[in-house]
Order: C-alpha cells, then structure tokens, then sequence
C-alpha cells in the first residue's frame, strides 16, 4: 500500500540521519527514543482511530481537541473530589468512567445533531468544538487543576496512566479493536458504505441515522480516553489543552491514504499515517531542524500524500 | 516521484538544521515553553547573543509552542542526544515537572528557567522574585491612588497572565498582599488573557463594556497592559485611568518605551534571567567541579517617567 | 460509380487494446447506413477515424475513388464529411452564426467579425435544415433539438457530403426525432450520404437503407435493411443465439399483490392501479410524467399525501426505503452510479449490503456466508466478472446493472420496480435482464418496469400503464398495444400523433 511505501521511506531516512551516541549508535533507533515515539504519537493516534471512521462517513470532526480537553478537566475534577472512604480504584473508575460518559455524550450530541437536523458536519463540529471548549473551562473556572505530586488518589492514578507501557499498549489495543470493527463487522462495512455514496445507502435501506450517532460518538469516547492520558502524563486537568489536535488528527487520517470525501480508507493506513508523521517529526527533532521549519515541512508532506493518492487512485 | 522531493526537502531541511559537526562541541539545549511572547523572544535573542561569544559551544532552540505535550516531546528527544546542558523554561508546572526528573536521572545537567515546577528537578533555578514584584506594583497603585484621590481608594483591573504559572500566582499575590492593607482599593473584574496583547485587548473591551468607571488596569505583563491600554483608546477612555505592567524589556516594542510615550504610568523590569543562565550554564560547562547555587533570585528595577529614559539606554540590547 | 466513401482495413490501438482490429465499410451516394453495434465494438472509434478526430494506425481510406489521408478533422472537412457527435461540440458562448463560420475553410475569414457577412453565409443553411433563427442568436439559448440542427447546418455549410451521426436522438423528444428524420430524407435527395451510429432498433429500421454490424473491433458484415430482421441483426451483434423474454408462456395470476388508489405525493396527482401476483407491469411517459417518482412513492423516498397503498390486501405506509424493504418492496434506481452502487466498494460489498443482518453473528460478518448467498444469484444473473472482490467501477454498464439488481433481489422483495434498467447497457446485457424479468415473474413476483423504449415494454410486459403529468392515464394490454397509441397517450393534449 502507498502509504506504507511512505512510512518506510521516512524510517530509512531517520535511521540514516540519525545522529549517533558516544557509543556509536544511532540514537533514533535505541529503544528508549523508539518507544519514546510510540508514547508521543498515541494520544493523537487514538483520536486518529475514531477520526477514521467520521472521514469514512465523508463527515469531519473538528471539535476532537476540544474534548480533550473536557475529559482531562473531568477526570482531574472527580480524581481531586474528597469521596469520603472510597477506595482508590474505585475512585479512578469512577473518575475515568465520568470522563469518558462526558466525552461520548458531547460526541453524540455532535452526532445527533449532524444527523437529524441534517447540518453539515464541519460546521456542527466548529460550533461544539467552540462550546465544549466552553465547557471545559467553565467547569474548571477557567484554571488548570494540577494533580499527581503528592501521595493520594490523584497521584496513584498519574503513576499508572502515564507509564509507557500502559499509553502505548491502550494505544496498540485500542488499534487492533478498532481495525476489526471497520473491517470485520457490519458497522464497519456500512459506514463504508454511506461515506461511499450516501444516497444509495438510503436506497438500501441502511440506518443512516443511526450510524452516524454512533460514528460521532466513537469521535467523542476515543479522545476522552486520549485525554485521560494526557491528563496522567501532564499532571493537569487543563481546559486549555488539545488545541489545534483535530488537525493533527486529520493529517494522520489523509496521510495513512483515506479520502476525504469518504468510501475508502482503513486503519492501517491511519496507524502508518500517524506513524509516519511522528518518526518524521521525531527525525527533525533529532536532527534540530528549527521549529517553524518542522511545520513546514509537515504541511509539505501532508499535501504530497494527498496528491500521490488522487495520481493513482480510484476517480 | 513524489517521494523523491519528498526525500529532497527532507534532507534539504536536515541540512539546515545540521547534525554534530566534526569538532567536539559542547551541546547547549534550550527548550523554550512559546517563542510567540515577546518576553521570550529577548530571551532568544539575549541568549543566542551570549552564547555565541563562546566558539566552543552550539546552542539549539526548541518552541514548545505553549503546548504542554509539544515541549515535553521535544524534552525528551533533547534528553536522548545527550546535551551537555539543559535549560528549560517550563510552559507549566505540573506538566513539565516529571520530564525535567528524567533529565536529572540521565545524569544531564539542568537549568529551569524563570518558571518553576512542581519539585525541585533540577540544578540550578533562576528567576526573579515575581511576589516582589506584585508587592511594588501594588505599593505603587496604592501610592498613585492616594495622591489621586486623597484616599487609598479606586477600582482596579487585575488583567492576568496564563492561570499556573509562577509569575501569574506571585504577581498576583503580592500586590494583593499590598491591597489587602487598603480596604478601599477595589479588584472589580480579572480577565485572564494568556500573556498576549491581543487577547488582553478583548478582555478589556468587555471589561469596558460592564464597567463604567476604573481608576487602574494592572497587567501582569507589558503586551497585556499595553492590550488593555488600545482597548480603553479606541472607546476614549483612555485618559481616565493608568495602565501598569511588568516586564520592562528596552527596545522600540518594550514596555520602557512605552512609559517614555506615556502609554503606561510604570513597569517593573523582569530580568530575563538569561544573562544569569549564561553565566552559570557556562560554569557548569567548562568547571567540572562547579557546585551552584538551587535558587537564584535576580532583584527588579520600577521604571517610571522620571527614570525612564536612563532605564531605555540600560536595557536596550543592542540588535 | 464508385462508393462515396470506401474505408478499408482500419485498425486502432490503444496502449495494449485493441479499439479496432479490422474495419472495412462502404458507403454510396445518397444513402443512410447505420452502424450498429454493442458497446465496445468500435463503432464511435471507427466514426471519429472517419471524422479525422482519432488518427487510425493503419488502413486505406477512399474518398469518390481517389485515396485520402485523413489526420485531422480539417483534412475531414476538405474531403466533405462532417460529423455531429453525440456531445454536440458548439460554443454555447459564441452565436449560431459564429459557431458556424469558425474554423469553416468555406468562410473567408476577415480581422474583424462581420456580422451581416456572417448571416448571409449562413442563412441559406439554417433555412435548410429548418432552423428558423437568427444567426445571432446565442448558442446556449438554443434547445437540444435546435443545437442538434445547428451542428448540421455548420457541416453542410463546410460542403459535406458524408455526415456522421453518432446517437443522434438521445437526447431528443419524439417530435425533434421527427424532424430529424425528415431532414435526412430531405438531405438524401440532395445526394448527402449519412452514416447513423446508433442502438435504436426501431430508428434503423425506419430510416437506414443498410446496416453495417460491427462486434469486438470488426466489421461483421453488411445487409440491406429491407432484406433483415432485428433478430438477425441482434445475432451479429452479439455473436450467439439469444432466448428471447417469453412472455407469451407467461401467466399472470389474479391475486393482486399491490394496489394502488388516488396515490398523491408532492410530485403525484392521481395515480391508481392493480398490480398482480406474476405480471409485469410496465410503466410508460414522457420524461417528467411523473415515473420514477411512482416509484419513489412506493419506496417511501416521497412522502404519501393522500391514497391507498396496499400489500397483499393490507393498506401500507411505506416512510422510508428502510421500512419499504422491511414490507417486501424493492426499488432499482434509474442512476446506479448515483443511486445505486458504491463504486469504490467491490462487487461482494455491494450486492449484500442490504442484508447483512442476515450474513453477521455477533456484528461480525462471515465472509463465507456472503459468497455463498451471492455466487448463486450471480449465476442466475450470468454477471460477468473478474473477481468478486473487483471493484464495481470496473464492470461495464450492463453487469453493473446485474450488481444492483442482485443487491435488491438479495433482499427478497415480493414487488420490485425497475427504474429504467436497460438505460446505457448493450444488447446483450439487455436480454439477459429480459429473461430475469421474466424469471421474476414467472416465480411469482410483482414486477414494475419503467422504460423510455417502447419496444421493450411491448416486449416483456404484460400490461402498459401511460403515466402523464403526474397521473395514470391510461392502462393497455401489452399484447395489442402499438406504439402509436401508447405515445398518444403520453403525449399532451389527446390525439397528437409521434
């Protein structure tokens, strides 16, 4: 597939510009800075996953980010609340549990609007990406709610959630069940299918309807769980956070070789696309390529994986 | 074919950024939390001036782009290279806190700057005492309304930096601490602009809108205060309050200026701190046996209209 | 006397494909000789050879006996042919006048545009072909009819002698048809020779003097028309025997298995029928007459006004596509490319869409399943096809259409309504929906057939409703109808003939 054609020409290039350590090895392929890649890339990589399956629809969702930040402003709210006697998991479970229904309910309220009163996608998810946003910061009264430093519940929770190994697996588990869901099942095929001509998925008979309250509200539910590592690995419940992510996310998404205008994509390619953008960014790093000069050239790479796919695609 | 520009630009961009060159240098890295503030900027510029006086050392600037994550991930890919030195300027507290206890584990020697953290995850810390600070504006609010009024009395506005940041919290808190001894001086709103004049500017208006009279806007930074200054002009109410802000950077676009035309009553000039991280991350370069000081605390300098033209010349690094 | 025109041996590739292999045509003075063919057969590569816009690779053509090399459509015009494609290729920007004069070696060009030039150049052939307008009018103001005129004109206006027409009457109503038909008679008189490229049986039967079948990039061969069949001509089409729809073995039971009275919808007025358990009912009109919005009706896309749906004695209220499959009725669109198919997803995808609760355990799909279901309705179909898992976009028309049948048939639905199924698919795969059509029926479904081409439905129907302006107008039976009567019917105001 192209885009893999892609990753492995970036991997080739990271690894043979790599700068190398006192010891002679390249420094991008230790296994620390590799899986430090893996961790850096798996929060917009989950919000990625569901991001897929909106673009698939021929919808978008621009208020990801925005989510984010909801659920990091929950989790961090419910994890410093004194629930008198409750007992430390149960207390991050109901913290987590609080977090994600908050994020799944603003997702299906982004969905149910876009599909019953028929308003574009982009501009019901401009509008909530906005007000969620709001949200956050009016439950937060606008201030970051630090958590983690100290010896309680809050704190027990970050040592968990912001270990590697758990962001990378949720990360990698996350993939897996999400790439059998769009391939696999009848979900999947038949979000395939109204992306690929909506009409004739009325004519079907496909539930419409529904399969979009479920697609938005997979695009509220994942970037909850985003934000619940975010909020574990930057000790903060922070309303702020997540800004300009849904566009990271996309980028991912159309770089992996999925259309925009829906019907064709696949997990794989959004996981190579997220890939792909973190070893590059991870390559410019190492190689300290100034900042501004790193945008650029992410905004470069992302056009030319569009081009390459219209050159050869289905039209 | 398309990859093959792809591969181009690549190593075109690699090229600028440039790889360990062939003579050992020493390898400085400045993780910087948002060059878009102004502040931050002198900062870059100041120390990038510095350094270079020193052919032995390379110095690389990263932009967190005030995006927690961001800077971390640039940490951390900082902490893989092995710098000789790390300085920090942290974009917030808690977030930047662990990555900072990475560097200190992998034995690299760190310089947080100007912000502090969480714990104490670092060697040396240099800042300037921000609650000093609050507590002189403060004293000079209060002073200003007395001469004014004949009373410490008079509404302020508290236009405030990014909420968590130690320099919002103590600039905060001093002149608080000051106002609390004058019950009649009243804190009637505190919008929250994030450090920037265009999001001050806004907050203003709106406090504009809500509030018919205020006697003193009190920005915890020039770009806000001078924000605050625009929004009150174009609705002309700018000649029936003062304007007060810190940082005090020289140059045209600094707030020093800006007391020189008027536009702002004061400022309270907040060192850098660079040429102090300068000076004590060269130490740590060259001396191997340098034992700092944890904390350094750099004194601040009011700058009014009477020595404002002397202060203009002092700190205005030449370009 | 030698033929007109003679082309001998022409052959054109494309990349590896071979669009003609071996071609070789005549053509007399003053005569109409169709071309038929299916699609891919070379008929349009061979008239855009002729035409000078394709450059052939090898091959002799003869022009009043003397050899000419035709590479470009100007050395067309010097040799007298013009052709007039099926996407008229005028400037709907420029008038008719310019449109005529432009690139015309007969037009001696000036600097500056001269209209009153321009207008007695051209009148004589407008009049001609009785385009009664002014050669300064607009092209775009024209209708398709007059457009199809103007592009005449502007051949005769270049001295052709040899027109080429390519699918001329696609895009016309019967009375512009008509008067193109009276126009061709006209011009062979005047000694103008027209090669008519088309699909419609019924045309070439009333106008052509001799066909010329073409079939896989060869011409096949070359019979008089008064002395041929359509059957005959469909064979060399074709290439093989063809089961013609028996609709005469069929009987239609008198249960009724739909019955519609006062149907009104926003696009309806009145309609109201019976349709039986076996029959196919086929449905006839002009176009806007109100046809396939019958059938968006039926399949709850329009929403009921006022009037009586029933199924099978019980009344039903079908409010959405979803609940209309639920009750039994299925719908095949009129555009598949549209509203039928996906066409980035495969052949499998498309055609057990609708009914993948039924292939799933747990939300999983069983792949195993799926082909199961689908292979023996492709067999039935005889859908042509690389591979399941190809992508529909790469199937011709015809076995798409099959695709989206399946996909409604999967379904199991006791009335199904085609909307215009044979549009745009060639012979072949046209009989073979016949003979489903019939099958269907015979099995004892309830089927509706829209058609714009007469003959079919007299063909395979067993009775004709003639929808007009939103209402059913009338019913005849499929047996003795004419096609006279049937577009009497159609057309408005009573007793108007063709």
């Amino acid at each position: 597939m192209k885009s893999f054609a892609g990753l492995a020409g970036i991997l080739v290039l990271a690894i043979v510009l790599s700068p190398t350590a006192s010891d002679g090895s390249r420094i991008f392929l230790q296994l620390g800075n590799l899986t430090d890649v893996l961790r850096q890339i798996s929060v917009i990589g989950i919000i990625a996953l569901a991001m897929t399956f909106v673009i698939l629809t021929a919808g978008i969702d621009l208020s990801v980010g925005s989510t984010l930040a909801l659920s990091t402003t929950v989790v961090a709210m419910v994890l410093t609340h004194d629930f008198a006697g409750m007992g430390y998991s149960l207390h991050i479970f109901v913290a987590m549990l609080a977090a994600l229904a908050a994020s799944t309910a603003v997702g299906a309220l982004n969905g149910a609007v876009i599909a019953l009163l028929d308003i574009q996608p982009f501009v019901v998810t401009l509008a909530s990406m906005i007000g969620i946003r709001g949200l956050a910061k009016w439950l937060s009264g606008n201030a970051n709610i630090d958590i983690g430093f100290g010896q309680d519940v809050a704190a027990a929770f970050a040592a968990v959630f912001r270990q590697k190994s758990v962001v990378i697996g949720s990360y990698l588990a996350l993939a897996v069940v999400f790439w059998i869901l769009l391939g696999r099942t009848v979900f999947g095929r038949q979000v395939r299918a109204i992306g690929d001509n909506e009409k004739a998925g009325r004519y079907t008979g496909l539930p419409i309807r529904s399969l979009k309250v479920w697609v938005y509200s997979l695009c509220g539910l994942l970037p909850g769980f985003a934000g619940i590592l975010y909020a574990a690995e930057n000790h903060q419940g922070n309303p702020n956070a997540g800004v300009a992510y849904e566009l990271d996310a996309i980028a991912a998404v159309v770089i992996g070789g999925t259309r925009l205008a829906g019907g064709k994509g696949s997990i794989a390619g959004t996981i190579i696309g997220t890939l792909t953008i973190g070893v590059l960014t991870n390559m410019l790093r190492l190689n300290n390529v100034d900042s501004n000069v790193e945008m650029m050239i992410k905004a470069v790479i992302i056009v030319l994986a569009v081009a390459v796919q219209r050159q050869r695609g289905v039209e | 074919m398309k990859y093959g520009i792809l591969i181009a630009v690549a190593l075109v961009a690699v090229g600028c950024g440039g790889t360990s060159s062939e003579k050992k240098q020493l390898f400085v890295a400045f993780s910087q939390c948002n060059n878009a503030e102004p502040y931050r900027a002198a900062q870059n510029a100041l120390m990038t001036k510095l350094f270079a006086q020193d052919p032995g050392v390379k110095l690389v600037i990263a932009d967190g782009q005030q995006d927690n994550s961001k800077q971390v991930a640039q940490v951390e890919t900082f902490i893989r290279q092995k710098p000789d030195l790390l300085i920090v300027a942290p974009n917030e507290r808690a977030a930047l806190t662990a990555v900072m206890g990475q560097a200190m584990e992998a034995k690299i020697p760190v310089i947080c700057l100007e912000r502090d953290i969480l714990q104490p995850n670092y060697t040396a810390y240099i800042h300037s005492d921000n609650m000093a600070i609050g507590r002189q504006a403060g004293q000079f609010i209060a002073d200003y309304l007395i001469k004014k009024n004949g009373t410490a009395k008079g509404k302020v506005v508290q236009m405030r930096g990014l909420l968590g940041v130690e320099g919002e919290i103590k600039r905060d808190r001093g002149a608080k601490e000051i106002f609390a001894k004058y019950p009649g001086i009243q804190v009637i709103a505190e919008p929250v602009a994030d450090w920037i004049q265009a999001k001050a500017k806004d907050r203003m208006t709106e406090v504009l809108r809500a509030q018919p009279s205020i006697d003193v806007v009190y920005g915890h930074n020039d770009p806000m205060a001078i924000g605050a200054y625009l929004a009150a002009k174009e609705l002309n109410r700018d000649k029936n309050m003062i304007f007060v802000g810190v940082d005090g950077l020289g140059g045209t676009a600094g707030g020093i200026k800006k007391v020189m035309d008027g536009i702002l009553a004061a400022t309270f000039v907040y060192p850098l701190c660079v040429d102090k991280a300068v000076e004590v991350g060269l130490k740590l370069l060259h001396d191997p046996s340098f034992k700092p000081e944890k904390d350094y605390t750099l004194p601040s300098t009011m700058v009014t209209p009477e020595n404002a033209a002397e202060m203009y010349k002092k700190f205005t690094v030449d370009e | 006397m030698p033929d007109l025109l003679h082309v001998e041996n022409v052959s054109k590739h494309y990349g590896g494909v071979a669009a003609l292999k071996s071609a070789s045509f005549s053509l007399w003075t003053g005569e109409v000789h169709a071309l038929m063919g299916e699609n891919g057969a070379g008929k349009s590569t061979l008239a855009k050879i002729i035409a000078g816009s394709v450059k052939a690779d090898s091959g002799a053509i003869q022009v009043d006996g003397r050899a000419v090399a035709i590479t470009s459509p100007l050395d067309a015009q010097r040799s007298g042919t013009g052709m007039i494609y099926q996407e008229l290729d005028l400037f709907p920007h420029l008038t008719v006048g310019e449109n005529i004069v432009v690139g015309n070696l007969q037009y001696r060009e000036r600097n500056f545009v001269r209209f009153g030039e321009i207008d007695a150049f051209c009148r004589p052939f407008l009049d001609q072909v009785g385009l009664h307008r002014s050669a300064r009018t607009i092209a775009a103001e024209l209708s398709i009819g007059q457009m199809q005129l103007l592009a005449i004109a502007r051949a005769l206006s270049m001295n052709a002698r040899i027109l080429l027409m390519d699918e001329p009457t696609s895009s016309l109503f019967d009375d512009s048809a008509e008067r193109l038909f009276g126009l061709i008679a006209d011009l062979k008189q005047h000694g103008v020779s027209v090669v008519y490229v088309s699909h419609k049986m019924s045309e070439i039967f009333r106008i052509s003097d001799r066909i010329t079948v073409m079939r896989d990039g060869e011409t096949i061969g070359t019979r008089k028309t008064s002395e041929t069949n359509a059957d005959e001509i469909i064979r060399m089409m074709v290439g093989r025997e063809l089961k013609a729809g028996g609709r005469k073995d069929r009987k239609r039971s008198s249960e009724v298995l739909l019955s519609v009275t006062g149907l009104k919808t926003s696009k309806l007025k009145n309609v109201s029928f019976d349709l039986h358990r076996g029959e196919v009912l086929g449905i006839a009109g002009l176009v806007g007459s109100g046809r396939s919005e019958l059938g968006a009706a039926l399949f709850g896309v329009d929403q009921r006004e006022s009037g009586i749906i029933s199924l099978r004695g019980n009344p039903v209220a079908p409010h959405s596509p979803r609940h209309a499959i639920r009750l039994g009725i299925g719908l095949v669109p009129e555009d598949r490319k549209l509203q039928g198919l996906m066409m980035q997803m495969s052949v499998l995808e498309n055609s057990t869409l609708g009914v993948l609760g039924r292939l799933q355990s747990f939300g999983f799909l069983r792949s195993s399943r799926e082909a199961a279901e689908a292979q023996p309705l492709f067999r039935e179909l005889a859908l042509k096809y690389s591979s399941e898992d190809a992508c529909v976009s790469s199937l011709s028309g015809g076995n798409q259409q099959k695709v989206l049948l399946a996909k409604c048939l999967m379904a199991s639905p006791e009335v199904l309504f085609l909307d215009d199924p044979t549009r745009g698919i060639d012979v072949g795969a046209k009989e073979d929906i016949y003979l489903i059509i019939d099958k269907l029926a015979s099995a004892g479904k309830g089927v509706i057939f829209v058609s714009s081409e007469l003959p079919e439905l007299l063909r395979c129907c067993d009775r004709i409703l003639v929808m007009r302006e939103g209402s059913a107008a009338a019913i005849f039976d499929g047996a003795n109808a004419t096609q006279e009567q049937i577009m009497a019917s159609a057309a408005i105001g009573e007793g108007a003939s063709g």
